[in-house]
């Protein structure tokens, strides 16, 4: 740095330096890749914010006036309404057959509320105002409890319900 | 609080609690800084141990949520914003203006009122606890719980003090910026900076374009609370406040790790006795982080419905910061490589440091990957994930500046014996603390719960987790101790008991009021290092006799008659920025007891005028006229 001359203004890389650089380099491109496919080519589903909705009236009126399951097609495709309010869910239970599309739309009436189902990674925020949406299988039978991730007060820890999945 | 040393006593330097109080020193602004953040640091240590005690059986009743809810929350922001923050700028405050030949921060009354500010804000807090329960709404504070929560004041003090505090950290930041800017000794270039005060210097800039934002979320929040706003609930929109504040929260992070990396970056070369590898790689890849730090914000917020384009972006960008973050790594294990290593105390902390923060940076990136995120989302995953990032990083590197510059403080070497305790206790507590939180969250333990249900399997990994929490307690009485004792009792150290390459070894330990008897002309990266050993035909290190480590002079007299002690002017001892940043604080309790404490704003706005105009009317030094 301290002498002007042309040799020195080019910056000195040492080779294992220049080495470790390149192999990141190769790491990302193969990260940036992969997310791309996985993003848009294999359908891999993300939490989407559906529609706006005004959290003090979305109760007056139908699907959310009568929270639950709605069978669309029998055994194979379903929509699963839920309302999360402090410190529970409605409904608290909600059951569904192995192997059929679940479609989950989830509001809040307060305050943000999480909903994650618990050995899956189903999990998104419950903002009030917004529904979110999210579409799973469930491949195998059971019980899956579904639980508030984002902290909403004293009942926090309380706040669950959870997700029968039968044959 | 009063540390006066021996050599103020000899000297003739002002001493007693007064000249505490007035100092617009910046090495007692940085003692100040450090000695509150050390009890700071206790204070948020303890509200750890309860959670972790009412943690370690199912359905445990040591505390009520209540009270989890409360400590979790001032656990958090006390170590960020009251811990780890100060403990920076202590390091930052006595080390900047030694590092690059400077007698004093540039604005020394400024520097001051930051420190006061922060101190008067950190008291508004915590005095919460006692005047009807402290903020409970996460150190996040997501929106719209916190604009709703019913108990009467408690967001309120989270609004304004964490206001507060930011305006203290912008006004520090500003001042470490100049001074670096404009108050380098002749021949510092940028490139001949110590990395710590490079470091230093982004960590300042991520401040001041950072905190910004988180106070316009705070205003944003105090209007909805107390004035009918409408920013996040009602017609507004909850997810303005996640975006403000993770756009604030994402580059804290790394104003809390940068200054660490600074200091290993400092401690590695002198006890390898190597120059640092690739130094200029280090400094541009701190710059980088700084930069992209700000391009990352919504991988908190995976799970809000963001929508697969931007997740997939975030998720990208994140991956990236792995990288030069990785540079830095591979560059410490470098200057390592092939050095004569000497496994001293501080070398051993920060090796520490780099260790467990690889850990924390790679289950970080596994939180980069979206899929992946939302199994980890809100749990115990994330927790054991930012502890291993800013205890095992953070703490590990700040405990290391401390074993590392202990010597130039006090003049005195931190007892050997001790520090050992100290370093074995902490890694074994902090691993068996933070490593099973990995195994809990996987298991789909929910952070921010006060109690967890029996028969889970959670049981003993909790239990093994607060034995180690109690274990990391135990290691810091040992260093409280330390600190205390070796004040009186250490081994006297010298300048330069490190064989040190930075200026700050050049002076006496502790310095002089004046730091630098005549300021140095610098020529090279390490310039104390070069002036101590040539090297010879085979690059060996080899010592320049005669030069013992005592004061370098320059070599050409470039500041004249000035240069002389006789003639320097340092700047007064001054109790207007006590006043001034007094008078904020109580506007801001005022604030926090509307409306009645429309009184307490308007006595805290006059204090505060009073500060400000005796600041501006007074002369800076005692004899400002003499030419």
């Amino acid at each position: 740095m301290s002498t002007p001359s042309s040799e020195k203004t080019k910056m000195h890389i040492d080779p294992t330096e220049r080495a470790w650089m390149r192999a990141a380099i190769v790491v990302l491109v193969i990260f940036a890749v992969s997310v791309t496919i996985a993003g848009f080519m294999l359908g891999i589903q993300v939490p989407t914010e559906e529609q706006r909705v005004n959290p003090q009236t979305i109760q007056d009126a139908p699907p959310w006036s009568e929270p639950g399951v709605r069978e669309i097609v029998p055994g194979e495709k379903y929509d699963v309404y839920i309302v999360s309010k402090r410190f529970f869910y409605e409904p608290s239970t909600v059951e569904v057959p192995v192997g059929a599309e679940v479609t989950f739309y989830v509001t809040s009436t307060d305050v943000q509320h999480g909903f994650k189902i618990q050995d899956t990674n189903v999990n998104f925020m419950a903002v009030p105002g917004e529904v979110s949406k999210l579409t799973t299988t469930f491949n195998e039978a059971g019980t899956y409890d579904y639980i508030c991730t984002e902290y909403c007060g004293l009942g926090h820890a309380a706040m669950f319900g959870s997700v029968l999945v039968t044959q | 609080m009063v540390v006066d040393t021996e050599k103020d006593l000899a000297s003739g330097n002002p001493t007693g609690l007064w000249s505490w109080i007035t100092t617009v020193d910046h090495k007692r602004i940085g003692l100040l800084y450090g000695a509150s953040a050390l009890i700071f640091f206790f204070v948020a240590g303890l509200e750890a141990l309860l959670l972790r005690l009412q943690l370690t059986t199912p359905n445990g009743t040591i505390l009520s949520a209540d009270a989890y809810n409360q400590l979790f929350t001032m656990h958090g922001l006390t170590m960020l914003l009251v811990v780890v923050m100060p403990v920076a700028a202590a390091f930052m405050n006595y080390f900047i203006p030694l590092h690059i030949g400077a007698r004093d921060v540039a604005f020394p009354r400024a520097n001051a009122f930051s420190y006061w500010l922060f101190l008067f804000s950190v008291v508004m807090l915590l005095s919460s606890f006692l005047l009807g329960g402290a903020p409970d709404g996460g150190w996040f504070g997501y929106a719209p719980l916190s604009t709703q929560l019913e108990e009467f004041v408690r967001m309120d003090y989270y609004a304004i003090g964490a206001q507060l505090l930011g305006i203290a950290s912008i006004t520090a930041s500003a001042n470490f910026i100049a001074t670096v800017f404009t108050m380098r000794a002749p021949g510092m270039t940028l490139m001949r900076m110590p990395v710590f005060t490079w470091m230093a210097v982004v960590v300042s800039f991520l401040l001041i374009f950072s905190l910004p934002i988180f106070g316009v979320g705070l205003f944003q929040m105090f209007f909805d609370r107390n004035f009918g706003g409408q920013f996040f609930g009602g017609t507004g929109d909850p997810l303005l406040w996640q975006h403000l504040f993770w756009l604030f929260g994402h580059p804290e992070v790394y104003v809390l790790v940068l200054p660490a990396m600074g200091i290993v970056s400092e401690i590695f070369p002198t006890f390898s006795r190597k120059p640092l590898f690739g130094y200029p790689f280090v400094v541009f890849s701190g710059i980088a982080i700084g930069f992209m730090g700000f391009g990352v914000w919504a991988h908190h917020m995976y799970t809000a419905g963001l929508g697969p384009v931007a997740e997939a972006g975030f998720g990208v960008a994140t991956m990236m910061i792995a990288v030069p973050t990785g540079v830095k790594i591979f560059n410490w294990i470098g200057t390592m490589w092939g050095g004569k290593v000497k496994f001293t105390l501080p070398m051993m902390f920060a090796i520490g440091f780099v260790s467990l923060f690889v850990i924390g940076g790679l289950s970080g990136v596994l939180h980069s990957v979206v899929p992946s995120d939302y199994q980890q989302h809100d749990s115990y995953f994330v927790v054991a994930h930012f502890h291993y990032v800013l205890f095992g990083g953070g703490v590990f590197g700040y405990v290391a500046g401390a074993y590392y510059w202990y010597p130039k403080w006090t003049g005195r070497m931190l007892d050997e014996k001790l520090g050992q305790w100290h370093f074995w206790l902490m890694l074994l507590g902090f691993n068996l603390t933070f490593a099973p939180m990995h195994i809990l969250g996987l298991n789909g333990m929910a952070r921010r719960t006060y109690r967890y249900p029996e028969g889970l399997g959670w049981e003993f990994w909790n239990q093994v987790a607060t034995v180690g929490s109690f274990i990391i307690g135990i290691s810091f009485l040992f260093f409280a101790w330390n600190l205390i004792k070796s004040r009186k009792d250490g081994r006297v150290a010298g300048n330069d008991p490190w064989d040190g390459r930075t200026l700050e070894w050049s002076i006496s330990s502790p310095p002089p009021v004046h730091n630098f008897d005549e300021i140095p002309v610098v020529q090279h990266v390490d310039d104390f290092w070069y002036r101590k050993y040539a090297t010879d035909d085979e690059g060996r290190a080899v010592r320049i006799p005669d030069v013992t480590g005592g004061t370098i002079a320059a070599e050409t007299d470039t500041g004249g008659e000035d240069a002389h002690e006789e003639d320097m002017h340092m700047p007064s001892p001054s109790y207007y920025p006590v006043v001034s940043a007094f008078g904020i604080v109580f506007m801001g309790y005022g604030l926090v007891y509307l409306p009645g404490g429309w009184v307490a704003v308007g006595i805290g706005t006059l204090i505060t005028m009073w500060g400000v105009f005796g600041w501006s009317l007074e002369p800076v030094t005692r004899d400002a006229d003499h030419d």
